[in-house]
């Protein structure tokens, strides 16, 4: 179950859809090559590696995504230490708490979603970052915490087709997403709970800083404003085709998604005003055997040329934002923590869903039904 | 030729219904196939031009090929497995005559009428215990049972039409009864063998939902690839892979064809499924 | 040779069975009772909240649904094969196997590109003037329906056949040339002569559109939620395997007693035709 994701409020449906890490990240077709490429040895010729003769067991979530970590971190990893860098994966949630509960862990760093992070960091399970070894102020502090940096970034948007609007006349805000005498027509949500209350409340005219605690009953009383307007998507791949086809005018598409569609010739462009971020963190589980070379290894991570490398092989949006001088141009528009989009949005709580995602769930479902 | 027939309100009726049916049935197979050609990146139809650009695509991708490779690796010892087992059960339950042998055929009968999502999340959670979740060694397993219930059905609906008193012949001839089986009775079921045997090819090789549960990026179908390539994002690369796997089993079932036409003149239409 | 060694010949089919499938089953009837913790408190939680027994309810009513349009329009078809000609008999039967052949998801797919609003169905009654908007033809029940139907047909038709096809030709006959059974005739005696393939039909399609979720999943609308798809969230979103197991058991029982049922009346019927 590659990428089932628990815990995973950032991307709702997308995730439960099995191997669709790709998906919420928006991922370039390609897939299980990560891992059979063995582990990766650094110039054996070279004898001054810092960690020559070491090993280290990079998890993540499999496909062109983690092709793209290999490629853009562990080979420069691998070549400038000497440490070898093994692939694993696919993360698995119950896979890595028992891992980690055994004390004795086979992984050494893992690219977790962020509610990963701080369900498993709550309880004791991961490495604190060693500040020594990891340079954090390379990525922007709101991607940095006490038990895992944050590696890349995606983010909901409010999606339109260039067929229906303009620049000038399309939705600009949730509260337009909202209004179905302005924009007539079918519009498209995401179909699980995250981050469906927050769309509504900011459409029903919360701040942003006011969001947290949610006000789960006025946001089911704003969805029921246009709950008969709305199809609900459950993979990444049906928002780009919902838009394209126009069987929905406007709503939440993923960054990524959009991307891709529009490079593939699609009338589709996004609205930066109000987009609600996510992050993937890597951690090092409690115990690991090689906490030194994972540290060692997170720190190259955090590199500005290495993100920009793994930006560019898939558009994902890096946590360093120095990595945007050597992101291509017709990319980085798309990327969410580009500095014109960043401050336009902000980063999902996902701490917070934590705690409701699962009773949330059964109301959302519920809602949905009647 | 018959004289042709009234067209009465019930044959009209029907006529209807089957042409709604065959126009149901068959659209969306023409959708796809028309689809694996188009120049466009999106499912657009009619598509803008004509192009081959999805079959490269196809197979020219390593990944592709590395899950195509998965899924014939499973899908063979799977299927055989399936027939030489199903059979063997098929022939020992058409043989003894006792209460239970009805619960029997039931019980491998199950994975077919089981929701499929119960059978998946079971031996999912199985799998992960014992190790072999991730395996193709699993997935030959998993698609073993799953397909047994094809073998077994096409292969008792032979037994029910072979007429034993050419067996009890055979033995009172001398025979022995293994050789008299093997001589009289093998030969006359094997197409029913063999349509089970095409039956698991195709339906493992199709096989999604248990798939998707015990495969990993590594090990993995290429029906799953398809699906998380799907959920991904959508070209018509899925619509080159499914008319050429639509293509192998027209001329998998152009052989069985064949194969039963030579084996017997005349076969019960539809043994194939065994009702 | 006495009968009861051919036995042994089903025995490894049997024990793979066993091993692979009755075995996972039953651990995932302990894991419903055992997880996170030993009793019935993940029966207590499908329970406790309405949503489990709304989508219950909902996957009762579409499987329900899709068997009774499969029944619908899988007898004539039936009917028909079994009383054509070869050739139309081979069409058909080609037409009814062609979900075997490609696959589910692909099809899917090509649903969306007939149905959609700007889909080859909807232009050509638009340029055709047979409606004047297009209509919702998917994102929809209706189009989970038309889904289902299209893959659950075989799975009426073919058990129906079996028996159709063995009903007595002088029937069959006396249709062709009459161009139709006579109504009380058909009612009087084919009818109770095809029940058992119906309930077999009715049953397998019955049962196995339990377990569907790709399909409502990609067709359907908000209010077409089934099952298989909450099951898939509890895991796959969750790792709630106690609760998603307690759902699957509750699935399996229900499909267990569709079955027990639809054999009770097939035995009940079949009696006095004896």
């Amino acid at each position: 179950m590659a990428n089932s994701t628990a815990f995973r409020p950032a991307a709702p449906r997308v995730a439960r859809s099995w191997p669709s890490r790709r998906d919420v990240l928006g991922g370039i077709g390609g897939a299980a090559l990560a891992l059979s490429a063995g582990p990766l040895r650094g110039r054996a010729a070279r004898a001054a590696g810092k960690f020559d003769g070491r090993r280290v067991v990079f998890a993540s979530w499999g496909g062109a995504y983690q092709d793209a970590e290999r490629q853009s971190y562990c080979v420069p990893f691998a070549e400038k230490t000497g440490a070898a860098v093994e692939q694993d994966g696919p993360v698995e949630v119950a896979k890595f708490r028992t891992m980690a509960e055994s004390g004795a862990p086979i992984w050494d760093v893992v690219d977790v979603t962020d509610a990963m992070l701080y369900d498993a960091g709550g309880a004791g399970l991961l490495e604190k970052i060693d500040r020594a070894a990891v340079d954090v102020s390379r990525v922007r502090p709101e991607f940095v915490d006490e038990f895992g940096i944050g590696n890349i970034v995606w983010s909901y948007n409010i999606g339109y087709s260039t067929k229906v609007y303009g620049p000038d006349n399309h939705p600009r805000s949730w509260a337009d997403v909202f209004d179905v005498k302005r924009f007539p027509g079918k519009r498209m949500l995401s179909s699980g709970p995250s981050p469906n209350m927050e769309i509504a409340l900011l459409a029903d005219g919360v701040a942003p800083d006011k969001l947290y605690p949610l006000d789960v009953d006025r946001a089911f009383k704003k969805l029921d404003t246009i709950k008969n307007d709305l199809i609900f998507w459950t993979s990444n791949s049906q928002s780009q085709q919902l838009l394209t086809d126009g069987e929905v005018v406007c709503g939440n598409i993923l960054n990524g998604r959009a991307y891709d569609a529009a490079k593939k010739g699609a009338k589709v462009a996004i609205e930066w005003n109000q987009n609600i971020q996510s992050v993937d963190y890597l951690v090092v589980p409690k115990g690991a055997k090689n906490a030194d070379v994972a540290m060692g290894l997170i720190d190259e991570m955090t590199k500005a040329e290495n993100q920009a490398k793994l930006a560019n092989m898939i558009a994902y949006s890096p946590t360093n934002p120095a990595a945007f001088s050597a992101i291509h141009q017709d990319i980085a528009p798309w990327l969410c923590t580009n500095p014109n989009n960043a401050d336009k949005g902000f980063v999902i709580n996902a701490k917070y869903w934590r705690k409701i995602l699962k009773p949330l769930t059964e109301r959302f479902e519920l809602w949905k039904l009647s | 030729m018959k004289k042709p027939r009234a067209l009465t309100p019930w044959r009209a009726l029907r006529l209807a219904v089957c042409g709604l049916v065959a126009a149901m049935m068959l659209a969306p197979l023409a959708i796809v196939l028309t689809l694996s050609f188009s120049a466009a990146p999106f499912l657009t139809f009619p598509p803008p031009g004509f192009s081959l650009q999805w079959y490269a695509k196809f197979f020219a991708d390593p990944v592709w090929m590395a899950t195509l490779r998965t899924s014939v690796m499973v899908m063979i010892p799977s299927s055989l497995c399936a027939s030489a087992l199903g059979t063997a059960a098929a022939i020992a339950l058409s043989r003894v005559r006792f209460r239970g042998a009805s619960l029997l055929i039931g019980l491998l009968m199950a994975p077919l009428v089981v929701p499929v999502i119960i059978t998946a999340a079971a031996i999912f959670g199985a799998f992960r215990v014992w190790g072999l979740y991730g395996t193709v060694t699993g997935l030959i397993l998993a698609h073993t049972v799953l397909t047994i219930p094809f073998v077994l059905s096409t292969t008792l609906a032979s037994l029910r039409m072979v007429d034993r008193t050419l067996e009890s012949a055979a033995l009172t001839l001398g025979a022995t009864p293994w050789r008299s089986f093997w001589r009289v009775i093998f030969p006359l079921i094997l197409p029913g063998v063999l349509s089970g045997l095409l039956f698991a090819l195709v339906i493992s090789f199709d096989e999604l939902t248990v798939s998707l549960f015990i495969s990993t990026p590594t090990v993995r179908p290429i029906t799953v690839q398809m699906w998380s390539d799907v959920r991904g994002s959508v070209d018509p690369t899925i619509t080159a892979i499914a008319t050429s796997l639509f293509l192998f089993t027209l001329v998998v079932m152009l052989a069985e064809t064949l194969v039963s036409r030579r084996a017997r003149g005349r076969r019960p239409p539809l043994a194939a499924l065994g009702f | 040779m006495p009968r009861g060694r051919w036995f042994w010949l089903a025995a490894p089919a049997l024990l793979l069975i066993g091993a692979v499938f009755l075995v996972p089953v039953g651990w995932l009837l302990l894991r419903s009772l055992s997880d996170p913790r030993w009793g019935l408190q993940n029966y207590a939680a499908v329970f406790a909240h309405p949503v489990y027994l709304r989508v219950f309810w909902n996957t009762i009513v579409i499987a329900g649904s899709v068997t009774a349009l499969c029944l619908l329009i899988g007898y004539p078809v039936a009917y028909t094969m079994a009383h054509a000609g070869e050739r139309g008999r081979r069409f058909l039967v080609f037409v009814i196997l062609i979900p075997f052949w490609t696959s589910l998801l692909v099809r899917t797919y090509a649903w969306l590109v007939l149905l959609q609003q700007n889909g080859l169905v909807n232009r050509v009654l638009v340029d055709s003037g047979l409606v004047a908007a297009p209509l919702q033809l998917v994102y929809n029940r209706l189009g989970v329906l038309i889904g289902m139907v299209q893959v659950q047909l075989p799975f009426m038709v073919l058990p129906l056949y079996a028996v159709l096809s063995r009903i007595h030709p002088r029937y069959g006959q006396a249709a062709a040339t009459l161009g139709a059974p006579p109504v009380a005739e058909f009612r009087r005696v084919y009818l109770p002569l095809s029940l058992p393939g119906v309930f077999t039909g009715c049953a397998l399609v019955f049962i196995t559109s339990l377990g569907y979720y790709i399909t409502p999943a990609l067709l359907g609308g908000r209010q077409d939620l089934m099952i298989a798809q909450l099951i898939l969230i509890q895991i796959g979103d969750f790792g709630n395997w106690g609760l998603a197991a307690a759902l699957a058991i509750i699935l399996l029982f229900g499909a267990a007693v569709t079955l027990a049922l639809f054999y009770r009346i097939l035995a009940a019927r079949q009696r006095p035709l004896r």
